[in-house]
């Protein structure tokens, strides 16, 4: 057996103790794990520019009732700037955060302030969500941060929609100097649509910190795209957060004025 | 019994100079040992009192799960119930409630990490020294709202003097975004720059109504008369404050709180410990030493008394005792000088005038002062370790004394 040969064993003895999943079947010949990353890459973000209306729900134990935050986006791909504006609640109404690399600006109209969140932040909360400064404004490249390992097919998957749909199970591990703050990331890829459909999040010690699952997949000029993304942390029971796209749209011209700190404490 | 005691008195004095000098080097150690052991809980106990006072207290009242988490989830009401109960036992001299939560500081677009502390203007300064350690403006007051204070290297760092507006941003405890603009009122210097670059306070009320938070503290600081009542009384409260339905609470002592400090205290311990060890078993052997000499100058005497009926045994005991006395004596000269040095250097700290050696002693959170605490325990143990070392360290001339022969002692010279 070769060496490479025993590492898949060996990562295939990972899924069926540790990742819980069922049993895999053994990966498609055709297809390398970076082709299926690298297709699934291009469906998800082989855009210029993207704009969206969506609402984040959070659940916790902390709170009686779920909060809802909305808000709109815009997002530069190809100079990975992207700006966002919140719409309600009216408390944070005007709030925004703009992304200039490696910068992430917050403003907020009540009190007519700008702050630069620091990095020690980064891995902090977004809005009281389980998402983190970190998920907006990641940089890392899927493809050149990360080596891709097939752990095989699962070919009943049950995705956040319900129907099983048929994927591919992959696991990212960052290259030694790439500037990732996991250990390593499982990725279920839809195997017709190639849309990731659940991604588990890993430390360096091996522990499963959160789930993102993904589902309500549209097609948006052409694309597959989920429009609903849900968060759970692992380590924090009854933690939930969720965000639903009302609306993606792709490649509409963006004014490039969008992306500064003048459109930032822009009053609405 | 009478007659042993007067020969082994006698004996001891048979060669001054000898006896002297190994009582001296005696001295010298019960000295040592019982100064450095008292400067060690002098300066541990300021240590621990300076380390309460910054703003632990010698006990702190959470939530349970709060001290392992630091996060807003374990908090607990705040209000007449708990208050009347602390204040029922007389020996909680100091009570301050608290909210403490993180966020971001800003003057500017530059933000710093925080850690923001509400405290009740009124009862702080009851536990803690924060409200004495204002360098500019003042402390907060119950009247003014949305004043902060801050640490004096925070200050630096934000750029911000007394009167700046600066925005605390952080989440609320209902997940909310929180943020609000502050007024600097003062500036404090805090002894530990970790804490001193990072630390802010503002008032309870406004830390309750930023993180949304109710009646609800993190905690409640409590001051007794000492470190070492700390663990009673916390144990007292334990078994009587009234427990809420929600979450019980935890009393925790100051060790619990600061679990770096107590080892710092424990490896000092240990230094102090095996550094007088050596010292007290050189001083051990200079007393084998000189009753080992002093047995084998008197071979002959020691033949003729066993030629003369004495029992070896008596000779075992003879020997024996004189290596006690000359124990007993530097003992008793040395607690007679170390005692009293102690009590002075009690009532007279010394303070470190060498800027380098301040600054480093403020590093871990101290005044540079070094200070002595006698404790009866302190000459009682020392007293016995000295003597049990010596009288271990006597056994073996004594047995070599006991065993001379009275044929080939005469014989000898």
């Amino acid at each position: 057996m070769s060496v490479r040969g025993a590492t898949i064993a060996s990562v295939w003895l990972w899924v069926a103790v540790g990742v819980g999943a069922v049993d895999l079947e053994p990966p498609d010949a055709a297809l390398s794990a970076r082709d299926v990353v690298s297709r699934m890459e291009d469906n998800m973000r082989g855009v210029a520019s993207s704009t969206c209306d969506a609402t984040m729900t959070v659940t916790s134990p902390r709170l009686p009732a779920p909060r809802e935050v909305r808000f709109r986006c815009w997002e530069d791909r190809v100079g990975e700037r992207s700006f966002i504006r919140i719409v309600a609640p009216a408390k944070d109404k005007g709030v925004g955060f703009l992304k200039i690399p490696p910068n992430l600006w917050n403003y907020i109209p009540r009190v007519e302030r700008t702050v630069r969140i620091p990095p020690s932040m980064m891995m902090q909360s977004w809005m009281g969500s389980d998402f983190t400064n970190d998920d907006l404004v990641r940089e890392s490249s899927v493809l050149d941060d990360y080596e891709h390992v097939f752990l095989g097919v699962d070919p009943e998957f049950a995705a956040l929609d319900g129907a099983p749909r048929r994927v591919h199970v992959i696991e990212y591990q960052p290259h030694e100097d790439a500037p990732v703050v996991w250990g390593r990331i499982v990725v279920w890829v839809d195997a017709e649509r190639f849309v990731p459909l659940q991604q588990e999040f890993f430390d360096e010690d091996g522990v499963r910190l959160r789930r993102m699952s993904l589902g309500d997949v549209r097609e948006v000029q052409g694309r597959s795209v989920p429009h609903l993304w849900r968060m759970v942390p692992l380590d924090k029971d009854g933690h939930e957060t969720k965000l639903q796209y009302q609306s993606l749209r792709f490649d509409e011209p963006i004014d490039a004025a969008v992306f500064t700190k003048r459109n930032l404490s822009r009053r609405e | 019994m009478g007659l042993e005691l007067r020969l082994a008195w006698r004996n001891v004095w048979r060669n001054p100079r000898r006896t002297g000098l190994t009582i001296a080097a005696t001295v010298f150690a019960v000295f040592l040992v019982v100064f450095f052991v008292a400067m060690s809980a002098g300066v541990h106990e300021k240590m621990i009192e300076d380390s309460v006072r910054v703003h632990s207290g010698h006990l702190t009242v959470t939530g349970e799960g709060y001290l392992e988490n630091k996060t807003l989830e374990y908090g607990m009401r705040w209000g007449d119930p708990l208050l009347e109960a602390l204040e029922s036992d007389p020996a909680v001299t100091g009570i301050a409630p608290r909210v403490t939560g993180f966020g971001l500081l800003s003057k500017t677009a530059k933000a710093q990490g925080v850690m923001v502390m509400g405290v009740d203007p009124a009862r702080e300064g009851t536990v803690s020294t924060l409200p004495d350690r204002i360098q500019e403006g003042r402390f907060l007051t119950g009247e003014t709202p949305r004043g902060i204070v801050l640490g004096s290297r925070l200050a630096k760092n934000l750029g911000a003097l007394p009167g700046d507006e600066l925005l605390l941003y952080s989440v609320a405890y209902s997940l909310e975004m929180a943020y609000e603009l502050f007024t600097v009122v003062g500036v404090m210097r805090l002894p530990e720059p970790a804490l001193d670059r990072r630390f802010a306070a503002i008032r309870l009320t406004d830390a309750q109504e930023f993180f949304v938070y109710g009646d609800l503290v993190t905690e409640v600081a409590l001051l007794t008369s000492s470190a070492e009542a700390a663990a009673p009384l916390a144990q007292r409260l334990r078994d009587e404050l009234p427990q809420p339905r929600a979450r019980p609470l935890a009393v925790h002592t100051w060790n619990e709180v600061m679990p770096d400090l107590e080892q710092l205290l424990l490896l000092d311990d240990a230094q102090m410990y095996i550094t007088l060890a050596i010292l007290v078993i050189v001083v051990a052997f200079g007393i084998l030493n000189t009753i080992l000499m002093a047995v084998l100058e008197r071979t002959r005497e020691l033949g003729v008394m066993l030629a003369l009926g004495f029992r070896p045994a008596a000779i075992f005991r003879l020997v024996y005792l004189e290596s006690l006395m000359l124990a007993a004596v530097g003992l008793g000269i040395g607690l007679a000088l170390a005692i009293p040095a102690v009590f002075w250097f009690e009532a007279h700290p010394i303070w470190i005038e060498s800027e380098a050696m301040a600054g480093m002693v403020e590093m871990f959170g101290m005044e540079p002062v070094m200070t002595w605490k006698f404790k009866i325990t302190n000459p009682i143990g020392s007293a016995a370790t000295i003597l049990g070392i010596a009288s271990l360290a006597a056994l073996y001339p004594a047995w070599k004394a006991s065993r001379a022969r009275p044929v080939d002692a005469l014989r000898a010279i």
